[in-house]
């Protein structure tokens, strides 16, 4: 039973980590119109600047600060947050699809220079041996991982809280105003390229925020951790627990990566090692298609959209 | 050297060129960033791939063209490539697009091609294997030009069947009805659909058409690389940036788009390391967006 | 708040309903293997977990260990490091295997081991990963013993290039590499070990993986009319830049690292064209256990075990095993422990093969000391789990490589002090 506590936790670490991702999307897609095709890359960063802020110092590579914890956090939320404004200055103000391409194209971007820029980035070989707040406070795998989850939770939870108070604010509803009619929201004062470009910034600060935690955890951060599928998978929890609500991001990151990985366990229970390698392709089709499905049939995914009314609607 | 990476680049923009026309019209016309189309310029590959094999199973036809690695079965193959592949987009369009369109917004099918596209690419691992093919695997040597410039025979072909391809699009736009009817619901959905125009019909024609010049690059791409699942993947940024710089929906556009694209991917590893060069494609794409956002020939809207 | 909850409590009742009854220690006894089975390693990986389950079963059918079948326990990890650390954990948490094969690339095998195999003290041995961070890892205490690999490090390939290039009378010479921890180490120190050598590198172009053209790189590497290419790749790109640097006017004096010795290499390229080629590998040495596990494999997958990786997956599955045999209790210490005391010279000497497996276990069971001496020869790991491997050269003769020369351990070692002297 240890065993299967012990994974659990592993398990919850993880899809959290990710789930805090998947609320930054759902704050520029779900609730602004904001099509991000690169999380990967804002991930990348959030997870790089961690490691360079807190890792141990090395010979003929920048950084290894040997900064707290939480001063590694925060540096990835801004270091993401400035990325997303520099991209979204150039393509905020156009139409969505350029968005989709442009950000596609940082997230490649931003994986050549994570493979190539050895002196920021320990180029191929990485950084290791960035260290887990949870290691010091705590003996054995099991007692530190809980004190990772239970900071992780703690993450989650604060970021869930001002993200639905930011949500429900006016300017959450000016968000949705834009989306929901930009011509409409510009011609009543609001904006519409500045909101756009906060919401942008902010669902990408939480972007790098999720790295910072996943290199926290895992210790390492290499060139081939932030592979464009990851982009895919984040997409996948939100369109599957339900864009325009915190709960179903979280929940959808659930479902998805427990998707993801339960069938990976089933296969090697059911199917012969020799035959797995087309299982693999299987399981990216599995999730295509749950996807696909998931548009079709069930287009607001497991949970709805919020409703979100203003407390003064009944006054108009 | 620079000859010879300005020959390299104008050959692989070619490529991108025609992948690129489809693209252009499909953010134009269909009104979203298709990012499955990549995946069809793989298919249309291997498509072709299964027409030569037959072929040459069936004995062939007759030997190859002069120096060209190749004889008619190529041609043939160019042909039963665009044929599947429009039937494989107008089967995707009809089960998943059309439908998408009517329940979500535009934004929504952007992200189902995400899923599409992977669909797409590992059904091609499932059928056909990850080990890399080749058409053929006669090794064609590059021919020296004035100047040092090498190319390969194949190449030169390429760039002609291009501009082949190019023209007879612009007698088709230009001068048929469905064509003008595209152009007219490229210019206006809205007033089209007014004057009569069958806007169904005209989807299906701009998928028809993306699909074959997909499929046409695709095959020609395998003539001088090797097939893998993943070979219209890697060419998203390159297709995306050609499209995008040409502006959407024009022709010319994207071919001139897909051979800035190919020069400049060429051209740069002069200047900064190889290893960079697939990001020279998302820089041309923030450049256009940031000094020209409709594109060299789109118009302001 | 509720739909979470709910959700919680969905996913423990699938995972304790799947992972019913997996703490069962005695029999089976389980062997993990994290392996890049799809994915853009799919093709070489595949390859090397069927030589993974075929050593397990070679040692099944000599008796398993401790009278217990083996179970191979493969688990995929796409090339993903979030994939392969899941993997690894699920493995050790749910499957409860004390020992892991794998990964294939470093960027894998790292994650895995800083975050699963250290913390539950679970052994990691990996046929593949070449990175020098573990080595560093090591040296700084942090893999605390649990991490060891039966794959030689770079150190010793430049070496082997830049003699191969010398010995060819080779002058200039052009470098193409790929992108990776592998590539890169290897490239760089090639053109220090051939400057010592007197050669000089015209120029040095590293490429990324998995681009369907390859021809700036290889326009680029063109440059300075070099009379000679050292390529470090693998067979599918190393393929298609092959290809395309003899089409553009190359020269065919070509220099390949170990992987390019593969059929999948040679026969898309076209062995016609590759007839100046040479190159090195790790060798088997001259012993008779090389042979053995040469004619098990022939027998099992009909063709030689050419490629990467086949015959260091084999010999991680065997000491593996064997330190389980060796162990009183299946743990990852005593594994640790096993595998140094079943790799230790002045033990008997076994091989590999049911009935070579069946002789160690006989010797344990006398409380004999082993030696195994396996498909890469008498593995000998240092302090940081690395192992050096004496090295051939080859080149093609028609269709099949032959070899041509042969280095052991010694030489090899001698020539790297050479090198580093000066």
């Amino acid at each position: 039973m240890i065993g299967v506590l012990s994974y659990l936790i592993f398990f919850l670490i993880l899809a959290l980590t990710f789930g805090i991702a998947v609320m930054g999307l759902n704050l520029q897609w779900g609730f602004t119109g904001l099509f991000n095709a690169g999380v990967a890359g804002f991930l990348a960063v959030g997870g790089y600047t961690h490691a360079i802020l807190t890792g141990p110092a090395r010979d003929a590579v920048f950084g290894g600060f040997e900064l707290p914890f939480i001063v590694g956090l925060l540096g990835a939320m801004v270091a993401a947050g400035v990325v997303a404004i520099i991209v979204g200055l150039v393509t905020l103000r156009l139409r969505d699809e350029y968005l989709a391409v442009a950000t596609f194209g940082i997230a490649v971007s931003i994986q050549l220079v994570a493979v190539n820029w050895e002196y920021m980035t320990g180029g191929t070989l990485g950084l290791i041996g960035i260290p887990n707040p949870s290691k010091v406070l705590a003996d054995g795998p099991l007692r530190q991982n809980a004190i990772y989850l239970a900071l992780v939770v703690g993450v989650t939870l604060l970021a869930y809280i001002g993200l639905q108070r930011i949500v429900q604010s006016p300017w959450g509803r000016v968000l949705k105003a834009i989306r929901e009619d930009e011509v409409a929201a510009s011609s009543l004062g609001k904006n519409p390229t500045r909101v756009r470009l906060e919401a942008f910034t902010l669902g990408c600060s939480l972007m790098g925020l999720s790295g910072a935690l996943y290199v926290g955890f895992i210790g390492f951060v290499g060139a081939t951790d932030f592979l464009p599928i990851i982009t895919f998978q984040i997409w996948t929890m939100l369109i599957v627990g339900g864009s325009g609500n915190m709960k179903g991001a979280i929940l959808g990151a659930m479902i998805v990566w427990g998707v993801w990985t339960g069938s990976g366990f089933a296969i090697s229970k059911v199917v012969a090692p020799e035959w797995q390698a087309q299982s693999g392709a299987l399981q990216a089709v599995l999730i295509g298609l749950i996807l696909v499905l998931t548009l079709l049939m069930r287009p607001k995914g497991m949970i709805g959209e919020d409703v979100t009314v203003s407390r003064h609607a009944t006054d108009l | 050297m620079i000859l010879q990476h300005t020959a390299d680049g104008i050959l692989s923009g070619a490529i991108i060129g025609l992948g690129a026309i489809g693209l252009s019209f499909t953010m134009k016309i269909l009104r979203f960033a298709n990012f499955s189309h990549s995946e069809l310029l793989t298919w249309g590959a291997y498509f072709g791939l299964i027409f030569i094999s037959v072929a040459t199973a069936m004995g062939g036809f007759g030997g190859t063209f002069g120096p060209l690695s190749f004889g008619w079965p190529l041609i043939l193959a160019l042909v039963f490539a665009a044929v599947a592949t429009s039937l494989l987009a107008l089967l995707l369009h009809h089960l998943i697009f059309e439908r998408l369109a009517k329940v979500t917004g535009h934004m929504t099918m952007v992200f189902a091609s995400f899923g599409v596209a992977l669909l797409l690419r590992n059904a091609v691992l499932l059928i056909f294997g990850a080990d890399p093919i080749y058409y053929s695997n006669t090794l064609q040597f590059a021919v020296k030009l004035p100047g040092n410039v090498r190319v390969l025979p194949d190449q030169v072909f390429l760039l002609g069947l291009t501009i082949v391809v190019v023209i007879a699009l612009h007698l088709f736009l230009t001068r048929s009805r469905t064509g003008i009817a595209m152009r007219a619901t490229a210019e206006s959905p809205d007033l089209a659909r007014v004057s009569g125009v069958n806007v169904n019909n005209v989807v299906r024609w701009v998928w028809v058409i993306g699909a074959s010049g997909a499929a046409v690059a695709g095959v020609l791409y395998g003539l001088t690389v090797q097939l893998r699942p993943e070979l219209g993947f890697a060419l998203i940024l390159p297709l995306f940036a050609a499209a995008i710089l040409g502006g959407a929906g024009s022709l010319y556009g994207a071919v001139l788009g897909g051979l800035i694209v190919g020069l400049s991917e060429n051209l740069s590893v002069m200047i900064i390391p190889t290893t960079y060069k697939p990001a020279v494609p998302f820089l041309l794409i923030l450049a256009i967006l940031y000094f020209r956002p409709q594109g060299l020939f789109g118009e302001k809207s | 708040m509720t739909g979470l909850i709910k959700g919680c409590a969905l996913a423990l009742a699938a995972t304790i309903c799947i992972a019913g009854g997996a703490n069962a220690q005695d029999c089976p006894v389980k062997l993990g293997a994290i392996l890049p089975v799809s994915g853009p390693m799919g093709q070489v990986g595949e390859r090397i977990s069927n030589t993974g389950a075929f050593a397990v079963k070679l040692f099944n059918e000599a008796g398993g260990v401790k009278g217990c079948p083996v179970e191979y326990v493969l688990r995929d990890t796409q090339g993903q490091s979030a994939i392969g650390v899941d993997a690894a954990k699920s493995l050790v948490d749910l499957e409860g295997v004390a020992a892991l094969i794998g990964a294939v690339s470093s960027g894998v095998s790292l994650p895995v081991l800083t975050s699963v195999a250290v913390p539950s003290k679970v052994v990691q041995v990996s046929c593949c990963s070449s990175s020098e961070s573990f080595t560093a890892l090591a040296e700084e205490g942090k893999t605390e013993g649990y991490w060891f690999r039966t794959y030689a490090t770079n150190r010793s390939q430049s070496a082997m290039g830049a003699k191969l290039a010398i010995d060819s009378g080779f002058k200039k010479t052009a470098v193409i590499y790929v992108n990776t921890d592998f590539g890169v180490g290897l490239a760089k120190r090639f053109e220090d070990d051939i400057a010592k050598l007197g050669g000089t590198i015209t120029s040095s172009v590293a490429y990324n993986e998995s681009q369907q053209s390859y021809r700036a790189e290889v326009t680029k590497a063109l440059e300075g009319e070099p009379d000679s290419l050292f390529l470090v790749a693998f067979p599918v790109d190393g393929a298609t830049i092959t290809r395309e640097w003899l089409a553009l006017g190359g020269t065919d004096n070509l220099i390949v690292n170990n992987s390019l010795r593969s059929d999948d290499y040679i026969q898309a390229v076209g062995a016609q064209y590759l007839t100046n080629l040479v190159g090195y590998d790790s060798a088997q040495p001259r012993v008779a256990s090389v042979d053995t596990f040469n004619e098990l494999f022939e027998a099992e997958f009909d063709g030689p075990p050419d490629g990467p990786g086949l015959h260091s997956v084999f010999d991680a599955v065997n000491v593996v095993l064997l330190a389980m045999e060796q162990s009183d209790e299946i743990t990852g210490d005593n594994i640790r422990e096993g595998i140094r005391a079943v790799t230790a010279d002045g033990g008997t000497e076994v091989y590999p093969g049911v009935e070579g497996i069946q002789r160690a276990k006989e010797l344990i069971a006398a409380g004999e000391a082993i030696r195994y001496v396996g498909a890469t020869g008498a593995l000998q790991f240092d302090a940081n789990g690395d192992v050096q491997a004496p090295k051939m050269t080859w080149k093609l003769d028609g269709e099949t490589n032959v070899e041509t020369g042969y280095m052991s351990t010694e030489e090899v070692a001698e020539l790297i002090k050479m090198l580093d002297a000066n």
